[in-house]
């Protein structure tokens, strides 16, 4: 579904990525953990081409990726950005309908999907996104990128800054998003609540990756338990 | 009675033109949060290019679309120039190189035209038209109507249709935008094309009226801009109640008090107004919770 070889990317003249390589293959939850400053989210973006890249390849479906990145969503390549990111000042329904812009605009059973999913963005539809929660609001940024139908779904700290029931709440969705086809990389500071419900995961440490493996064989890792699970 | 009618329709013709500025700030303002002052040039190149081009030979309704169509041109041009490479620079600072491209438009306009003053025939004859003992000239109608039509267009555009939509969605979170599929480069060209045609049009409507030279633009701005803080900026709906409002406080001001008077009063209800309403009389009061 997704190969990244060899991804470097700058901010200004300073190289942030060295060189990642990760593959998501279809039907697949994988994760990415690391600390805060790692790179994770500057990988997702790199992903989606709101960051340009200075090296490396991405492919997706097969094909190398250089659209521009408003073209992405319409090709199957969804992104729920840090930090949620909603319009908050358009209504519940006008963000869900925003979402499928790149299929002219989400269609009502697209949106009736996601009240299903989220019954509480059902209760507030009409009312400005900006008021909702901060559980309400990931549910809603995620809900959106679901609106474009994609094929592969990049889903960055879900859980960030969510009471632990809601960040169940929310990893129980995305083993559900798994169940209905949607391939999922997930990039989480939560590296437990991630590891639990991913196929495989990467660690990223300053721009590199430096483990990888099955998430079963993540979680018992004694370096990662100690680093990232606290125990 | 028969005198504030008519100071009532003289206040409409104006409040009509402001209001259409206005409109015009609403577009640019909603796409990107910024004022583009240079929106009053825009009402300038209107009607000067709709007299060259009459001047030229050329039947008026196609001197007013070129007018309209080359006004578009120059919105776009001030974009790619002027405001693209400015992108990420605080809002304030743009809202200052639309200041500068003001100037400079103007100071073109004198060299491309000339520094005459100018006016081309009204649309519908000069016949004033006798109303309840008041009369008003076909072409403030043709203006009021400008106006309205105007407002309409840009409130479905708003409020039904995805593209409107994504105007609003580019200028509250750009990376959000891009993200959904919205290409925020085009959203901006369009908004910056739309928003000139706006002020052209007001223009192309105004000039029989209030005649044109190269430097009728900033006042036009400035009373547009004031007519749309008072409406609430980035409202159709305030925009073109605030526009209104004040172009029938000034011809009331003028016609009761003292022509002097005018545009102080006006100012003066404005302030009023704001600082019991902040957010202006249809503006939204920002509620976010972060």
């Amino acid at each position: 579904m997704l190969k990244v070889e060899n991804l470097t990317t700058r901010y200004g003249r300073i190289e942030v990525l060295h060189g990642i390589d990760l593959e998501v293959a279809e039907g697949e939850i994988v994760s990415v953990i690391g600390a805060n400053g790692a790179g994770k989210t500057t990988l997702l973006r790199c992903l989606s081409g709101v960051q340009p890249i200075s090296g490396g390849s991405i492919r997706f479906r097969g094909e190398p990726l250089t659209a521009a990145p408003h073209k992405r969503a319409g090709l199957g390549l969804g992104h729920s950005p840090e930090g949620r990111q909603i319009f908050t000042n358009l209504s519940v329904e006008e963000n869900l309908r925003l979402g499928g812009y790149s299929r002219k605009g989400a269609t009502r059973e697209d949106i009736a999907e996601a009240y299903e999913m989220f019954p509480i963005l059902g209760e507030k539809r009409h009312l400005p996104a900006g008021g909702l929660s901060g559980g309400q609001q990931q549910m809603l940024a995620i809900g959106r990128a679901l609106m474009s139908r994609p094929a592969c779904l990049l889903l960055d700290e879900p859980s960030m800054g969510l009471a632990p029931l809601l960040q169940k709440q929310i990893f129980d969705t995305v083993e559900e998003l798994k169940a209905r086809g949607v391939t999922v990389l997930l990039v989480e500071q939560n590296a437990y609540g991630a590891l639990k419900i991913s196929d495989r995961g990467y660690v990223m440490e300053t721009g590199r990756i430096t483990m990888s493996g099955p998430s079963a064989e993540l979680v018992a890792d004694p370096r990662i338990r100690e680093a990232y699970l606290g125990v | 009675m028969d005198a504030f009618l008519q100071f009532v329709f003289s206040g409409l013709t104006v409040g009509a033109v402001y209001a259409l500025v206005a409109l015009g700030f609403t577009i640019i303002y909603n796409a990107s949060d910024v004022v583009n002052f240079a929106q009053g040039e825009f009402v300038m190149l209107g009607g000067m290019i709709t007299w060259f081009a009459h001047d030229a030979g050329l039947p008026l309704w196609a001197a007013a679309l070129i007018a309209i169509a080359l006004t578009s041109l120059v919105g776009v041009a001030l974009n790619k120039l002027a405001i693209e490479p400015a992108r990420g620079a605080p809002v304030i600072s743009i809202i200052i190189i639309t200041i500068g491209a003001s100037i400079l438009i103007q100071g073109a306009a004198q060299l491309v035209f000339d520094k005459q003053i100018h006016r081309y025939p009204a649309f519908s004859g000069d016949a004033p038209i006798e109303v309840m003992g008041a009369t008003i000239l076909p072409q403030s109608i043709w203006v009021i109507l400008g106006a309205l039509a105007v407002f309409v267009a840009l409130w479905l555009f708003f409020t039904r249709t995805l593209m409107g939509k994504a105007v609003l969605a580019t200028a509250n979170n750009r990376l959000a935008a891009q993200l959904v599929g919205i290409d925020t480069g085009g959203i901006m060209t369009l908004s910056f094309a739309l928003s000139a045609a706006i002020g052209a049009l007001a223009g192309v409507l105004v000039t029989p009226i209030t005649l044109v030279s190269y430097d009728v633009g900033v006042a036009l701005a400035l009373k547009g801009f004031a007519g749309a803080m008072l409406g609430g900026m980035g409202n159709p709906k305030g925009a073109l109640v605030g526009g209104l409002v004040l172009g029938l406080l000034e011809a009331l001001t003028a016609g009761y008090l003292s022509s002097q008077y005018k545009d102080a009063v006006a100012f003066i209800v404005i302030l009023g107004v704001l600082f019991v309403m902040p957010q202006g009389l249809f503006g939204k009061t920002a509620a976010e919770r972060v």
